[in-house]
C-alpha cells in the first residue's frame, strides 16, 4: 500500500509536470507580447523592458528568453508555490486565485453535495423499482440532463424564475443579474443567490450519478449473492439496502473525482451568467484579455485539484473494498 | 429482440449439422457467429434469409420506437437545416431595422419573429443548425481519425504508443476542457470555424482512442486473430480486416455520443464568443445576448436557440442508446 501509494503520488506529479510544459508552450508560442495591449505608445523602452523583465520574458539587456528557459523559470517559481505575474492585473496569480478560490468552492462543493444527495438515491429507487413509473421519470430527467448544458439551463432557469414568475403574484423574488448578496454574513441571503447556479451546475451530474447508480445496482441485484440473502428469508429492503448497496456504492467514488473537471468546465461560463465571483469568472476574463499566466494558473489549479482527487477516490476505494490490493 | 423469422429446417444434402429444434439460443448463437468472419454462415440452417448483422441491427433499431421518433426528428432538422438556407440564400443577414424585435407566430413573412437587427429568426436558427451539424460530424470524423487510428494500433501493438495514449488521456481529463479549448483557439489567433473543428478534435478524441484500444486488447487475443496470423495474414489486414469490423459496435455508440457533445462544446464556445464570428449565427451566438432579450422581454430569442440546442442533441442522445441496444441486444 505504501508503495503503492508512493507511486500514485509520482505518477500524478509527473502528470502535471507533463500538463504545465503543454500549457506553457501552448501559451507562448502565441503572439503578442503582454505589453503590445492597451500600453500607452509613448512608454519608455526602459520601462518596457523592465516591466518584461519582472514578468520573466527577457532578461536585463532586453534579450528575450528562450521558451525553454522561460520553462525552468516557471518551474523554479512553481515549486515555491508562485504562479508568476498576471500580465494585465499587476498583482500575483496566486493573489488572484486565493481571492476567487472559496467562492468558487462554495458554489462546486454545493452542486456536487446537491448531485450526490439526490442523484444517488433517485438511482438507487430506479434500480429496485426498474420499468415502474420513477424509473421512467428518472431516465427522462437524466437524458434531458446530459443533453442540456449547463449555460442553457442557467438561462432557461433565470428565464422562469427571474423574468416569468417575478411578473406572477408568487414573486420569489430571485437574484436577477448581478444584484449582492450580504456574502458571508448573511447565510440566508447567501444560500438564497445560491439556489439558481446550484441547479444548474448540479443537474448534469444528478444525471450522470442516478444513471451510473442504476446501472450498477442492477447489475449487483442480478448476483448470486443476492439471490442467496433473498433465499435465507430476508427481508427485501435489508438485502436491497445493506447486501447489495454495499457493492453497488462503490465505483461513485470514482465518479465524483472525475466529475470535479466537468463542474469546473460548466463553472466558467455558469459563473458568468449568474455574477458569481468565482474561478470560473477569473478564466473567463483572464481568456478574454489573454492573460496567459492566469489561464495557465486555473489549469494547474483545476489539474493539481482533479489529480489529487483521483488519489483520494483510489485510496478511499482500496480502504472501503477489501477485495481490492495493491 | 431479434426479429429473426422462424427458419425452415433445410433440405436434405445440406452439409453441415442441422439442429432438430430452434430454440432462441439458436438464434442467438447465429447472430454471435455471424458478427465474425469466418462464423457459421445463415445458409447452412438452410435456405434461411440471410439477415447480416448490421441488417438485424437495422431491424432491432427500427423496433425502438423512441429511438426512431428521435432519428425522425433529427432528420427533419437536418433535411431543413440543408435545404431551407439553400432557399432563402441570404435571409438570415438581411437587416430591417424597421421591424426590429417582431414577435414570433404573428405573420407568415417572419415565423419565428425577428431580432435586434430585424433579420428573420427561423432563417438564422436553420443557418444555425448547419453550424452545429456540421461542426459536429466534421470533428466526430476528425475523433474517429484520430483517436480509432492511434487506438487500434496502442491496444494492437502496446508498449510505449500505449503507455503515451493512456498519459495524454490522463492530461485530457484533469484538465477543465472548456478553458483547454478556449485558450488553444484564442492561440491559434483569429478564431474560424476551421480552428475550432480541429481544436475540439485534437483534444476530444482520447475516448474513442481509448475505447478502440480496449476492444484491440480483447480482440487480438482471440480464436480468429490467431487463426487468420496462422494463415499467414500481416499485422495490418488483421487490423483492418479482421480486428476493426468486430471492434465497431461500441466506437459507433461513442460516435454517434459524441456528436451532441460536440453540439453543445460549440454552442459554449459560441456563447462566449470564440466560435463562428458574426453575422454567421449559431445557436452559441445567438444566445449571447441573452441578458439583453430576457430584459427586455424579448424572451423568444433565447427560448428559440436554447431550445433547438437541447432538442437536437437530445435526439442524438436518444438515438446513440437506441443504437446501442440496437448493436448489444444482451445488454438488455
Amino acid at each position: 500500500m505504501t508503495f503503492y501509494l508512493i507511486r500514485r503520488v509520482a505518477i500524478g506529479i509527473f502528470l502535471l509536470f507533463l500538463m504545465s510544459a503543454m500549457f506553457f508552450t501552448l501559451t507562448r508560442v502565441t503572439p503578442g507580447a503582454p505589453i503590445s495591449v492597451g500600453e500607452n505608445p509613448r512608454i519608455h523602452q526602459a520601462t518596457i523592458t523592465l516591466r518584461l523583465h519582472r514578468l520573466g520574458l527577457v532578461d536585463e539587456q532586453g534579450n528575450p528568453y528562450s521558451i525553454p528557459q522561460q520553462y525552468v523559470q516557471y518551474l523554479g517559481a512553481l515549486i515555491h508555490g508562485d504562479l508568476g505575474d498576471s500580465y494585465i492585473n499587476n498583482e500575483r496569480v496566486t493573489t488572484l486565485l486565493m481571492q476567487r478560490l472559496p467562492n468558487s468552492i462554495l458554489l462546486l462543493g454545493a452542486a456536487l453535495l446537491v448531485a450526490l444527495a439526490i442523484g444517488i438515491p433517485l438511482g438507487i429507487f430506479a434500480a429496485t423499482r426498474q420499468y415502474s413509473k420513477l424509473d421512467i421519470t428518472t431516465s427522462i430527467v437524466s437524458y434531458v440532463g446530459v443533453s442540456i448544458p449547463s449555460f442553457v439551463l442557467g438561462i432557461y432557469l433565470l428565464l422562469i424564475f427571474g423574468v416569468i414568475l417575478k411578473q406572477s403574484p408568487l414573486h420569489w423574488g430571485f437574484p436577477l443579474f448581478g444584484m449582492h448578496t450580504g456574502g458571508v454574513d448573511d447565510p440566508l441571503d447567501l444560500l438564497y443567490h445560491m439556489v439558481l447556479p446550484v441547479t444548474s451546475l448540479a443537474i448534469l451530474q444528478i444525471a450522470i450519478f442516478s444513471r451510473f447508480m442504476r446501472a450498477s445496482m442492477l447489475e449487483v441485484l442480478h448476483q448470486d449473492y443476492i439471490r442467496t440473502a433473498r433465499a435465507k428469508g430476508l427481508s427485501l429492503e435489508k438485502v436491497n439496502y445493506k447486501h447489495a448497496l454495499r457493492n453497488a456504492i462503490l465505483p461513485i467514488i470514482t465518479l465524483v473525482a472525475i466529475a470535479i473537471p466537468q463542474i469546473v468546465n460548466g463553472a466558467i461560463i455558469t459563473e458568468g451568467i449568474f455574477s458569481w465571483p468565482g474561478t470560473g469568472q477569473l478564466a473567463f476574463q483572464a481568456v478574454v484579455d489573454r492573460d496567459y499566466p492566469v489561464i495557465l494558473g486555473v489549469v494547474m489549479l483545476v489539474a493539481a485539484g482533479t489529480v489529487l482527487f483521483n488519489l483520494i477516490a483510489d485510496v478511499t476505494y482500496a480502504i472501503a473494498d477489501p477485495r481490492i490490493r495493491y | 429482440m431479434a426479429q429473426v423469422p422462424p427458419i425452415p429446417i433445410g433440405p436434405a444434402g445440406v452439409p453441415g449439422a442441422v439442429p432438430d429444434q430452434l430454440s432462441v439460443e439458436t438464434t442467438v448463437q447465429q447472430e454471435r457467429d455471424l458478427a465474425q468472419p469466418g462464423g457459421a454462415k445463415a445458409d447452412e440452417f438452410g435456405g434461411a434469409p440471410e439477415l447480416g448483422f448490421w441488417r438485424l441491427a437495422v431491424i432491432r433499431f427500427l423496433h425502438h420506437r423512441v429511438a426512431t421518433g428521435a432519428l425522425i426528428i433529427l432528420g427533419i432538422i437536418v433535411l431543413s437545416a440543408i435545404v431551407v438556407p439553400i432557399i432563402t440564400g441570404d435571409l438570415y443577414r438581411i437587416q430591417d431595422y424597421r421591424h426590429p424585435f417582431k414577435p414570433p407566430f404573428q405573420s407568415f413573412q417572419h415565423l419565428l419573429g425577428t431580432d435586434d437587427l430585424g433579420r428573420d429568426e427561423l432563417a438564422r436558427l436553420l443557418r444555425g443548425a448547419r453550424v452545429s451539424i456540421m461542426v459536429g460530424v466534421l470533428a466526430v470524423v476528425g475523433y474517429l481519425l484520430i483517436g480509432g487510428t492511434l487506438g487500434a494500433l496502442a491496444g494492437y501493438y502496446g508498449g510505449w504508443l500505449d503507455n503515451a495514449l493512456m498519459r495524454f488521456t490522463d492530461i485530457i481529463i484533469s484538465a477543465p476542457f472548456l478553458l483547454v479549448v478556449i485558450a488553444v483557439t484564442a492561440a491559434t489567433g483569429g478564431v474560424r470555424l476551421s480552428t475550432v473543428i480541429i481544436v475540439i478534435a485534437a483534444t476530444g478524441w482520447y475516448e474513442i482512442g481509448r475505447l478502440m484500444r480496449a476492444q484491440f486488447l480483447v480482440l487480438r487475443e482471440q480464436e480468429f486473430v490467431q487463426a487468420a496470423r496462422a494463415l499467414g495474414a500481416s499485422n495490418a489486414r488483421i487490423i483492418v480486416r479482421h480486428i476493426l469490423p468486430n471492434a465497431l459496435a461500441p466506437i459507433i455508440v461513442s460516435a454517434t455520443l459524441g456528436v451532441s457533445g460536440i453540439i453543445l462544446l460549440e454552442a459554449a464556445l459560441g456563447f462566449l464568443g470564440y466560435s463562428i464570428p458574426p453575422p454567421e449565427p449559431s445557436w452559441g451566438n445567438m444566445l449571447q445576448q441573452f441578458e439583453q432579450y430576457l430584459l427586455d422581454d424579448q424572451a423568444y430569442l433565447v427560448v428559440f436557440p436554447a431550445t433547438a440546442l437541447l432538442i437536437t442533441a437530445l435526439c442524438i442522445n436518444l438515438i446513440g442508446d437506441g443504437i446501442r441496444d440496437a448493436l448489444d441486444p444482451r445488454q438488455r
